[in-house]
């Protein structure tokens, strides 16, 4: 019998080495890295020829090969071995140090030990708070009788680096979560909000202290000057509810621009998430606003009731929610219907920013009313919504709202517009509901309309400049008598052939006066009309 | 989404519904959305706008340029718009109401494609002594 190996190093360096395992520096490193570190300490403070890490998962009962040196191949093959059997079986199993003086002579499981030609071995159990999270074991290929003191210094790096260990494997697994859970969320909501003239829109995501949720907003342009508003919460945290609450909000912006309204749009959607397998507990709210008459029609599954605010009330809508998403077959999702004035905003938010333990979500909601209530825009009350409510710790559930901000018709209505063909239904809607301030009846509406939306579409097809062009508009009511002005930066293009200068004939035909002066810059085209009220 | 077309074919005729509002912003995508969508066989197009409430010179010019391109392929371009439209209004203050084909519904478009239908018929029809014009015992090539 070969007498035993005496360590080289004398024990002052071995706990040099091994202090060098409580660095704050590695509690920086992800997994990998620790591991890797660990693993070069021990090897070096015992002068061993393997060090191995095996972790130990809970599900499977077995023990995986996560990190070696000196038998490299146990990770790469990705060695698995059951607990209670075997040298590190028997160590997690017992959750004792072993020492084998002579392998060959042993109950070796493992083949690439014995391959690698490995004599001696000392291993123990790796244990956090009462739990094991696995085996760390060296061993030499010359005979060695393990002591006491290589077992000391063993646990010495044992105790320092589980709680490493365990805390990096943590939190590696809850990073990726986190960042592909963020990712999903950010990629699922909407990248920027539609931009409507007359209308102001503000939104805001905030993920909860521990990532990201299912909590969702949209906003939906639709046909006939109307916008859609949606915001919704599909429950639970996470990936999961990251996916499905794409998946609601996806189903719900379908439905909306089939024309369905907010009622029916909901009950779509309701059935949609019926069928779902994952059956997710998912409230909404859903409003369509038509930017013409200031018409807000509502309906709710199951979610906190939006709030109004503007210079005259403050108040929460008193709308009867209908039950969650996907509660019960068939269900049916009634509207309410309201007007917003000028200057008035709809405030819609998640149950994350109301809710607070140990206080009624009544007050959490009138908390955020006095909040908000004096905000002059929607990107005003989102942030005093956020400031006010959202502690700098953050909190339990992620937060989503959205503001839809009605802005005011002044009586002379001057805008400076983007020449770009998209601009005129905007143009249209914030004339027709100028007019209709003006106390325009329909026929003068829909021809003033015409009027403007034909010299508001010459301003755009004849804005010559490269880049972006502008155009201005300025509409002014005297005595009954209403004069809009469109000034472009472009030259207005004479009739060419039968199928031109319609669009002429009609500002003539709708307008009492029109007069058509090229200026230093461009055109400019100012026309009257004496409204039929008056 | 400021406007829709659904593309239906009945009695040999593309029906097109326009919903929305047409504009500088989206009527020629619509005049060439019509014209991909009528085969050659097809008689014509209805242009069925009874759903849309707004319709400016661009798209009175999509009306003229849709008749022209159908034109230059023998076919027809009927048009569905109701009395109290606001695509009427457009169409008066812009002149142009008496120089357009107007039916006051669908069907009543269909109908006007009778003659022209009948006549397609017939010509469909092979003459009855077609088979006499290959000569006995000789392959039909």
């Amino acid at each position: 019998m070969l007498p035993p190996a005496a360590p080289f190093l004398a024990p002052a360096d071995q706990l040099r080495i091994l202090s060098g395992l409580s660095d704050p520096a590695l509690s920086e490193l992800g997994l990998e890295e620790l591991l890797d570190e660990v693993l070069e300490r021990v090897q070096q403070a015992l002068e061993v020829d393997t060090v191995a890490i095996l972790l130990y998962d809970p599900e499977a009962g077995q023990l995986l090969a996560r990190a070696a040196k000196g038998i490299e191949e146990e990770v790469e093959q990705g060695v698995q071995l059951p607990l209670g059997k075997g040298f590190a079986g028997r160590i997690a199993a017992e959750r004792v140090a072993i020492a084998i003086a002579d392998v060959d002579h042993a109950d070796i499981l493992n083949p690439i030990l014995r391959e690698k030609g490995i004599c001696s071995l000392l291993g123990l159990p790796l244990v956090v708070e009462g739990n094991l999270i696995g085996v760390l074991h060296v061993g030499s290929l010359v005979p060695r009788e393990f002591g006491e003191r290589d077992l000391a210094v063993l646990q010495v790096a044992a105790a320092r680096v589980a709680p490493g260990i365990e805390r990096a494997r943590l939190y590696s697994a809850l990073e990726r979560e986190h960042r592909v859970a963020v990712m999903l969320q950010r990629s699922l909501l909407p990248r920027e909000l539609a931009d409507f003239v007359g209308v102001g829109v503000a939104a805001r995501y905030l993920p909860a202290r521990d990532g990201v949720g299912g909590d969702w907003y949209d906003v939906i342009e639709l046909p006939h000057g109307l916008v859609g508003i949606a915001i919704g919460d599909v429950v639970g945290h996470g990936i999961r509810a990251a996916a499905l609450m794409g998946q609601v909000r996806f189903a719900l912006h379908a439905y909306a621009l089939e024309g369905h309204p907010p009622g029916r749009t909901l009950e779509l959607v309701d059935r949609y998430v019926q069928t779902m397998r994952e059956h997710p507990m998912a409230t909404a709210a859903y409003a369509v606003f038509d930017t013409e008459t200031g018409s807000l029609r509502l309906a709710t599954a199951g979610h906190v009731p939006p709030i109004v605010v503007g210079p005259t009330r403050a108040c929460v809508l008193d709308v009867a929610p209908a039950a969650p998403l996907g509660a019960f077959p068939y269900g049916s999702c009634p509207e309410h219907e309201l007007t917003l004035a000028s200057g008035e905003m709809i405030v819609m938010y998640t149950d994350g920013l109301v809710e607070r333990r140990g206080t009624a979500l009544a007050q959490g909601i009138e908390d955020l009313l006095a909040m908000v209530s004096n905000a002059g825009s929607a990107e005003q009350v989102c942030r005093s919504a956020m400031g006010g409510l959202v502690p700098p710790e953050g909190l339990d559930d992620d937060v989503a709202m959205l503001v839809l901000h009605i802005l005011p018709v002044p009586t002379r209505l001057r805008l400076h517009l983007a020449a770009d063909p998209r601009t005129l239904a905007d143009v249209r809607r914030v004339i027709r509901r100028w007019l209709r301030e003006r106390s325009a009846d329909a026929d003068d509406i829909n021809e003033v309309t015409l009027a403007v939306g034909e010299a508001c579409a010459n301003a755009v097809e004849h804005a010559y400049s490269p880049g972006p062009a502008w155009f201005e508009l300025d509409a002014t009511e005297s005595d009954g008598e209403v004069t809009i002005q469109v000034r472009d930066t472009g030259r207005w293009r004479e009739a060419r052939g039968e199928n031109r200068g319609r669009g002429l004939r009609i500002i003539d035909a709708a307008m009492s006066d029109v007069e058509l002066t090229p200026t230093s810059t461009g055109t400019e085209i100012v026309m009257r009309r004496r409204l039929r009220t008056s | 989404m400021l406007a829709d077309v659904q593309f239906d074919i009945r009695d040999q005729a593309v029906v097109a519904k326009v919903t929305g509002e047409v504009d500088l912003s989206n009527a020629s995508q619509i005049c060439d959305a019509i014209g991909e969508a009528t085969p050659n066989t097809a008689l014509g197009v209805v242009l069925d706008l009874s759903p849309v409430d707004y319709l400016d010179s661009a798209g009175i010019h999509l009306i003229y340029r849709l008749r022209e391109n159908l034109r230059a392929r023998g076919q027809k371009l009927l048009l569905v718009i109701p009395l109290d439209s606001p695509v009427q209004d457009s169409l008066r203050l812009a002149g142009v109401t008496q120089h357009l084909a107007i039916a006051p519904s669908a069907d009543e478009a269909l109908a006007d494609f009778a003659p022209a239908r009948a006549e397609a018929d017939a010509a469909k029809t092979p003459p009855e002594d077609s088979d006499r014009d290959t000569p006995q015992g000789e392959p039909a090539v």
